[in-house]
């Protein structure tokens, strides 16, 4: 085919255009409206955490929640803007700071564990239960951001999707720890921050086939 | 402004937002090594990508760098799937044949001369004789050459391997 015969074939096409994608801003509002309420639901359904209230005036529990949060906007607005031709690239990386802060303040808390009962505060039990949980919390906001990707660009499909994943496991575990009383540093550093890692990776390994340049998938 | 009137459904502008950006991503795909893909098929690509993700493009921005990197990207997908074929071939001026020469083949593949597989499969006990006329010379299924001779598909196998041994130390003497 000619080139300016495809130009032909696709100004026709052009005609009934698609619905223009919002600003990344926009877009992380709207997956947040759909997400909230079902995170709400599900902490409503298991019952709050008995001890919430005390938690909410613990200054640890709430930097550890308020990384949590941050790590789940900024990777879901880098998810969105990844999508997006021609945004510049250092906005892929602004989840980094939430991450190490996060991490750092587990990290943190679990030296005053162990300053506090020594070895004993770096109790590592099992605790499966965490890895349901962040995968029920994150069911919504998961599909809900598989197909917000989906139309976008694919310009980064690994890299995107696993930011997307990162951003709902990261909510997810946000919701969790609502109901999920389990604060010890270590604990959620293995068995949260774990699952969240391990969503993280999973999503990203589905990159290529979620997000993909549909004229080749067509080929 | 083209762009704009183009996500609005006007298909004159549209077209003549392709035409324009079709040199620059000429240029740009002459600047870098795409192996055996021709001119027309990687702008032709790009233009599909572009209209493939026309959405994507916010009018507040400037077009230049949207078109850019979805060309650029274009570009190294393309990069990639030539290193990739290219790594799995090898240029050679001939053709090797691997069914001329005696050097490509199993020793027992070099006996062509009938006669001398007739005279090695005379060596063989009656049964294995059977065995191979049934399975390799009449091509009957192991289920088959057991139904006709009577004998264990098992015991077919175990003739079977002994022939096959017995015939090529018969024939690479």
């Amino acid at each position: 085919m000619k080139t300016e015969d495809l130009i032909r074939t696709l100004a026709a096409e052009a005609r009934s255009p698609p619905r223009r994608l919002r600003s990344p801003a926009v877009r992380l509002g709207l997956w947040l409206c759909v997400s909230v309420p079902w995170i709400a639901l599900v902490v409503a359904v298991m019952g709050p955490r008995p001890d919430l209230a005390i938690k909410a005036e613990e200054t640890r529990w709430l930097l550890e929640q308020g990384a949590t949060l941050m790590t789940a906007v900024t990777a879901a607005m880098a998810a969105f803007c990844a999508g997006v031709p021609g945004r510049p690239r250092w906005e892929r990386s602004v989840p980094l700071a939430p991450v190490a802060l996060w991490i750092g303040l587990l990290g943190a808390g679990c030296l005053r564990d162990w300053s506090l009962a020594g070895p004993q505060g770096l109790a590592l039990q099992v605790d499966w239960a965490c890895v349901p949980g962040i995968v029920t919390v994150g069911l919504v906001p998961g599909t809900a951001m598989a197909i917000m990707l989906r139309r976008g660009a694919p310009l980064a499909p690994v890299l995107s999707v696993g930011l997307g994943g990162l951003a709902a496991a990261a909510l997810a575990d946000f919701g969790l720890r609502l109901f999920h009383a389990q604060d010890a540093g270590l604990m959620v550093l293995v068995w949260q921050v774990g699952t969240v890692a391990a969503l993280t990776a999973f999503s990203a390994a589905f990159g290529h086939r979620l997000v993909r340049w549909r004229h080749l998938a067509a080929r | 402004m083209l762009m704009r009137a183009a996500q609005q459904g006007d298909a004159a502008a549209y077209a003549r937002l392709l035409a324009a950006v079709t040199p620059i991503i000429r240029r740009t795909a002459a600047r870098r090594w795409t192996g055996t893909e021709e001119p027309d098929d990687l702008v032709q690509d790009v233009l599909i990508s572009l209209h493939q993700v026309r959405q994507t493009y916010d009018p507040g921005r400037p077009f230049l760098p949207w078109l850019m990197a979805i060309a650029r990207n274009r570009l190294a997908d393309i990069q990639r799937r030539q290193v990739r074929r290219a790594k799995g071939e090898v240029a050679v001026e001939v053709l090797p044949e691997t069914f001329a020469g005696d050097e490509t083949k199993e020793p027992i593949e070099r006996i062509a001369d009938a006669e001398e597989l007739g005279r090695a499969l005379a060596t063989l006990p009656p049964r294995q004789r059977q065995v191979v006329e049934m399975l390799r010379l009449k091509e009957m299924s192991l289920r088959e050459a057991s139904a006709a001779s009577g004998m264990s598909i098992a015991a077919l196998k175990v003739s079977m391997h002994r022939a096959m041994k017995a015939l090529r130390a018969v024939l690479t003497k």
